[in-house]
């Protein structure tokens, strides 16, 4: 009976989310625009999720195969041909592999650094927007000197300064991981006996840090260090968001009626604030992939990519800018660029239109009219 | 007026701050480097990139020090003007900067007005024709000039107007006229007085070296004014969307004013302040460098000089022209704050 009662209570409880999202298709299927990202996203996901079949890979996948045959004769870029139906670029590396498999690399940019940005916009946007005065301060003064930055060149330093190789003190991780722990739970008024619990590991954490510490090599790759630069100059963008939209949720009527329950904060900051903060977030987030794509393109482009021989469309194009001095290089190997290039452009697109449909449906001051 | 006068202290104060959060954050990312990588930055002669050399550096200037006391000793160089040795340019940073900075300027100066007086258009028409053709063709325009890769632009431009047309080169002056600029300099026949070559070739009489300059700017303006234009248009577009639903507007239209008037007078003077803040942002942004645009029309401008320092671990030169950039655009935020409260009289400083 509490069980039958219960779920009719969820099904009540997610009626007007559903309709929601009923009312949300249905403009995304009227606007054509829409319809066209949509597209464009969903044939890239094949295109990634074919790229075994689509493209064979020998060994590591992720590393261009170089035509021999032809490299034992020439270096520069072959036009496209039977036998390699986008051509080749400097080097012998073949294109079609090159693209197929970048777009893998493509949706692995986008989506990790935006779940990053979003793990660190999420968590600081709603401390400062929930507890504010000093904190709120603090972290919104440090938000804007990271936005005062040019975007581009942070990444770029950052990606020249990372170190290849981090060697962690996984007590000291430790340690970190467990005052934040503690630090929350204490404003989160959370159980005591949990509370007492992460003390005491506190205390072990510190201990070892002192007596044995535990350290461990963390090796990054070129991509790895790319990716990693781009979501420690992009949180900001969310944590403003983030913060604009706790502050102007947290106030609402349903808020203090789930306090004035009982709810605790971390209750209220899951059930109640994130899932009315989601729309502008879901905007943000799908137009960002597009723009992360780009800049991680723009650093390959410039020669602070990924490896030489990895599988990415900006890697590719950046072997042009040895042409540059030479016009007429830029027109013989047009193939060598401009294919990788479309690629690009339309994934990107993809991701724009969509979150351009999206804002205009989600935006209340836009829709129903 | 004078809650204007402390505003703009209140800022400037808290400006400070944020250039020093700055400095801290950049100078704290160069750290990441090992005291070896960062000795080789001191080196001037071939002497001294010996191994056994290294330590010596590494000694003198204190490398393996704590944190804050390598802060404190860069800083108090800072201060007095002294950003250290570009190795890529390779130059004094604050000189570097100083000669490349022109050439970064005549880009935007071309740029700049293009992107805000045609986005601002665009995005009023197409506000206006809502669902028309015009806002259907501004949309997907500028979608698709937002989803351009600007070196694959870039690329694309020279492969046809520089390889096929031959009407334009890579560059920012031609070979024979950086060469006759050289001899003049020499020989004091040509005066660079603003370091800027299309006003220096008319200043000194050489209409033929502006022409050539002004020919080297067209393609970089395009790419530019083609993905920066992209935003301006949007915002323009659901800003004026947004005032023309506001009951003003409809008062004005009842009231019996022409719709050029109630559309020009009444609402794009309302819509406009979202727009001025981009702008401002933009062209702070713009000025403070145009790393891949210049990197493909090997334009040697800031930009240019910053992707070459990244390249090349040319520690002082990425510092220097990351704290320029910054610098910039807080300087730009704070006067596009400031201009604000003169544009808009419902924002009140307090």
């Amino acid at each position: 009976m509490s069980e039958r009662s219960r779920f009719d209570e969820f099904k009540a409880g997610m009626r007007p989310r559903l309709k929601e999202w009923r009312f949300m298709l249905k403009r995304m299927r009227e606007s054509r625009l829409a319809l066209a990202g949509i597209i464009i996203v969903l044939i890239f996901v094949g295109i990634a999720v074919f790229a075994p079949l689509l493209a064979p890979p020998h060994g590591d996948p992720f590393s261009v195969p170089q035509d021999m045959e032809i490299l034992v004769i020439q270096t520069s870029p072959t036009p496209p041909s039977t036998r390699h139906i986008f051509g080749t670029t400097d080097q012998q590396y073949d294109l079609y592999y090159a693209c197929i498999w970048g777009s893998i690399t493509a949706f692995r940019t986008g989506l990790t650094v935006v779940a990053f940005s979003l793990i660190v916009g999420l968590t600081i946007g709603t401390l400062a927007a929930m507890y504010g005065g000093l904190l709120d301060e603090a972290l919104m003064r440090f938000t804007d000197i990271i936005i005062a930055f040019p975007g581009l060149i942070l990444a770029m330093a950052l990606v020249i300064a990372l170190p290849g190789i981090f060697a962690i003190n996984l007590s000291l991780v430790f340690l970190l991981v467990l005052v934040v722990a503690s630090f929350l739970l204490l404003i989160f008024h959370f159980d005591k006996k949990i509370l007492l619990i992460v003390q005491l590991l506190l205390l072990l954490s510190l201990l070892s840090i002192l007596f044995f510490p535990v350290q461990m090599n963390l090796s990054l790759t070129r991509l790895d260090k790319v990716l990693l630069s781009i979501a420690l100059v992009g949180w900001p963008g969310y944590t403003r968001v983030i913060r604009g939209e706790v502050m102007r949720v947290k106030n609402e009527d349903f808020v203090e009626a789930a306090r004035a329950s009982g709810s605790s904060d971390f209750r209220i900051i899951v059930k109640h604030i994130w899932p009315n903060t989601i729309y502008p977030i879901l905007i943000v987030a799908t137009l960002d992939i597009g723009s992360i794509v780009l800049t991680a393109a723009a650093m390959s482009f410039i020669g602070l990519g990924a490896d030489p021989n990895f599988a990415d469309w900006g890697q590719i194009i950046q072997r042009a800018r040895n042409w540059i001095s030479n016009v007429d290089l830029i027109v013989a190997n047009l193939h060598a660029f401009l294919i990788p290039g479309i690629f690009i452009t339309f994934f990107v697109m993809g991701w724009n239109l969509l979150g351009d449909a999206l804002r205009d449906v989600l935006d209340p001051m836009l829709r129903r009219r | 007026m004078t809650s204007l006068a402390a505003y703009i202290l209140r800022r400037l104060i808290l400006l400070i701050f944020v250039i020093l959060g700055v400095t801290v954050l950049v100078f704290a990312i160069t750290m990441l480097f090992s005291p070896d990588v960062r000795a080789i930055m001191y080196v001037r002669n071939a002497d001294q990139l010996k191994p056994e050399a290294i330590p010596l550096i590494i000694q003198k200037y204190g490398l393996n020090d704590p944190f804050y006391v390598q802060y404190g000793r860069w800083l108090t160089q800072v201060l007095q003007g002294n950003l250290g040795w570009s190795v890529s340019a390779p130059g004094p940073v604050l000189s570097v900067i100083a000669s490349r900075w022109p050439y970064t300027f005549e880009i935007v100066l071309f740029a700049a007005p293009l992107i805000v007086f045609i986005g601002i258009y665009l995005g009023v028409q197409s506000a206006i024709h809502r669902n028309g053709l015009i806002d259907h063709t501004c949309r997907v325009l500028s979608i698709v000039g937002w989803s351009l890769p600007s070196f694959w632009l870039g690329l694309l431009l020279l492969a046809v107007f520089a390889g096929e047309l031959k009407w334009f080169s890579p560059g920012a002056l031609s070979q024979n006229w950086i060469n006759f600029m050289h001899a003049g300099v020499l020989t004091g026949t040509y005066h660079r007085y603003t370091g800027i070559d299309i006003f220096d070739g008319l200043l000194n009489g050489q209409a033929g070296l502006s022409v050539d300059a002004l020919s080297h700017v067209v393609l970089p303006v395009i790419v530019i004014v083609t993905i920066d234009i992209a935003l301006l248009i949007r915002v323009m577009r659901s800003s004026m969307l947004e005032t023309l639903t506001k009951p003003y507007i409809t008062t004005a239209k009842a009231k019996g004013l022409s719709k050029s008037v109630v559309i020009y007078k009444h609402a794009r003077r309302n819509a406009l302040i979202p727009v001025a803040t981009l702008s401002g942002l933009m062209v702070a942004g713009l000025l403070g460098g145009l790393v891949i645009t210049e990197t493909v029309f090997a334009f040697g401008g800031l930009g240019n000089w910053a992707a070459q320092a990244a390249l090349q671990t040319d520690i002082p030169g990425v510092l220097g022209y990351t704290i320029l950039s910054a610098f910039l655009f807080v300087i730009a935020n704070l006067i596009v704050d400031v201009l604000y409260a003169y544009i808009d009289p419902r924002i009140r400083l307090e």
